[in-house]
């Protein structure tokens, strides 16, 4: 079996103030797309028109991203705690529901007597 | 059923960004002629007449700065040689001429010809000849990453051939939507949040559920919960993060072409080192777009898609049917059912991707697009007779000489 040493790319190989490339441009361009769907709390404060280095492309990607998770996510929750209460209301008057279904099909039984 | 598919249960794709297959691969032709990379006679005219040679002089950085250009106007010059006439006959002569266009610079358009020497790139080399390496697999589209992509997630671009968010057609889904309507488990890594997914629009403003980061891919190999299809995305950009800076792995000119070798050996190494992941698990790794990089091998023609692009939106003056596949990709097959030095001559694009899965998991009777139907499957369906010629894990027991790297 071999094993292969994987060389470590050059620590000069990192630049954020490099030019952000056109398939970043694309990306942000679209999570600005994303970014206008959300509610006005979840936006970021971010000039995209400004947006000119990979180090300041990836700032607004990482906010976006996590918006629209954390907007999802808070969505998930309030439906969820919506989810409770509904089930938590529909537990009372089911009781309610039950005595009035037993006295309900007290009647029955007695008209059946009739017949 | 042979062993290798009768214990898949995972099928892993991690899609690097922007390098053809001669760039990366074409090494690999002085060490074993099956493989159709480069040869003494391959060349591309510069814009002075003089035939430029492939030669093995690619650096991992620093050399092709500009970005090549691989829109859609600029692939069709790459791959026709700027013939626009009707009869027209694809060449690949167009590569040199296409890079220098961006900066009028004939000493530095002739870059875009070099390719890597197989000592360079010792972990992609090795993968490509210890399992299946695909001489024939292509891009989508003749044209850039996004909608190359939308490929390997939905069989189709939609009929878009650019940069665009596309919107999605009904009834057209999803891979993912689809494997987990039919209750099987599907997850896109992006590497994190600061990279992201070039899946935006769609996915992940609707489902992002569907997402986790790079480290969540290796905590769900580690604790048995890996779905059974992943889908990982490299690191895109060079960012800050709590550690320290991250540098981006995508292989993008310009970014560090090491950086995504060490990122494909982590893959595989995550997997590799796993006793419960790594029989019953195969990892694919390829290239979206070869990013305006030369390759020498025509791009085929294919059954046309349901969509079309304009003569406007191609920018090229002509209507494009989704009728021919896009340049040549790098694209390997891993698993320790296949046997070593496997070389598959067959047709493949990035519609293969669903087209696989939706036959392998039997998720049939969602909607595909024509492309999709049309695609060649690279690992054979689990049910009925295997045709033994097409199967690729087809090794009676596991291998256990597989390369190990050291990270």
């Amino acid at each position: 079996m071999d094993v292969i040493d994987v060389p470590r790319p050059s620590t000069k190989a990192i630049n954020q103030d490099r030019a952000a490339n056109a398939l970043i441009m694309a990306q942000v361009s679209h999570l600005q797309r994303a970014e206008r769907r959300l509610p006005l709390k979840y936006r970021t404060e971010i000039y995209t028109h400004a947006i000119q280095t990979e180090g300041e492309a990836a700032e607004y990607i990482r906010e976006v991203t996590e918006a629209i998770h954390k907007a999802h996510a808070d969505v998930t929750k309030r439906r969820s705690r919506r989810g409770l209460e509904i089930a938590a209301a529909a537990e009372r008057p089911k009781r309610k529901s039950a005595v009035k279904r037993k006295r309900k099909s007290s009647k029955p039984t007695k008209s059946k007597k009739k017949k | 059923m042979p062993a290798g598919l009768d214990q898949l249960k995972h099928i892993v794709v991690l899609m690097m960004e922007n390098r053809s297959f001669d760039h990366m691969l074409g090494s690999l032709k002085a060490v074993d002629p099956r493989i159709d990379g480069i040869s003494n006679q391959l060349s591309n005219p510069d814009t002075t007449g003089a035939q430029i040679k492939a030669q093995p002089l690619a650096d991992f950085q620093g050399q092709l700065d500009p970005d090549p250009d691989h829109h859609f106007p600029a692939v069709d010059l790459q791959i026709f040689g700027g013939d626009t006439s009707a009869g027209r006959v694809a060449n690949m002569q167009g590569f040199v001429k296409s890079y220098f266009n961006q900066r009028g610079d004939v000493g530095h358009s002739q870059k875009i010809m070099y390719y890597f020497p197989q000592a360079k790139l010792p972990v992609l080399t090795k993968l490509a000849l210890e399992f299946a390496v695909f001489n024939r697999w292509f891009a989508s589209i003749p044209g850039p990453t996004i909608c190359n992509r939308a490929f390997a997630h939905y069989g189709t671009s939609f009929g878009r051939v650019d940069m665009n968010p596309f919107d999605v057609i009904e009834p057209i889904k999803s891979i993912y939507t689809r494997l987990i309507n039919a209750k099987h488990t599907a997850k896109i890594y992006y590497y994190d949040t600061t990279s992201s997914t070039m899946e935006v629009v769609n996915l992940l403003q609707n489902q992002p559920q569907l997402f986790g980061t790079f480290k969540q891919f290796k905590g769900d190999c580690n604790k048995g919960l890996l779905p059974e299809y992943s889908f990982i995305e490299p690191n895109y950009n060079d960012h800050d993060t709590d550690s320290g800076e991250e540098v981006a792995n995508d292989q993008h000119p310009d970014h560090d072409v090491q950086a995504g070798e060490a990122l494909i050996a982590e893959v595989y190494m995550q997997i590799r080192k796993n006793p419960k992941l790594w029989p019953n698990t195969a990892l694919l790794v390829l290239y979206d777009e070869h990013g305006g990089i030369y390759d020498h091998v025509v791009p085929p023609t294919c059954a046309p898609d349901k969509f079309s692009a304009s003569a406007n939106s191609t920018g090229t003056g002509m209507e494009f049917k989704f009728d021919r596949l896009g340049v040549r990709v790098p694209a390997i097959l891993i698993s320790p059912w296949i046997p070593p030095n496997t070389v598959v001559d067959r047709v493949f694009d990035h519609a293969s991707i669903p087209a696989t899965l939706t036959k392998f998991f039997q998720i049939g009777g969602a909607a595909q697009s024509p492309r999709e139907i049309n695609a060649d499957v690279f690992i054979e369906p689990n049910a009925g007779t295997v045709d033994a010629k097409r199967n690729l894990l087809s090794l009676d027991t596991m291998r256990n000489d597989c390369p190990v790297f050291n990270l």
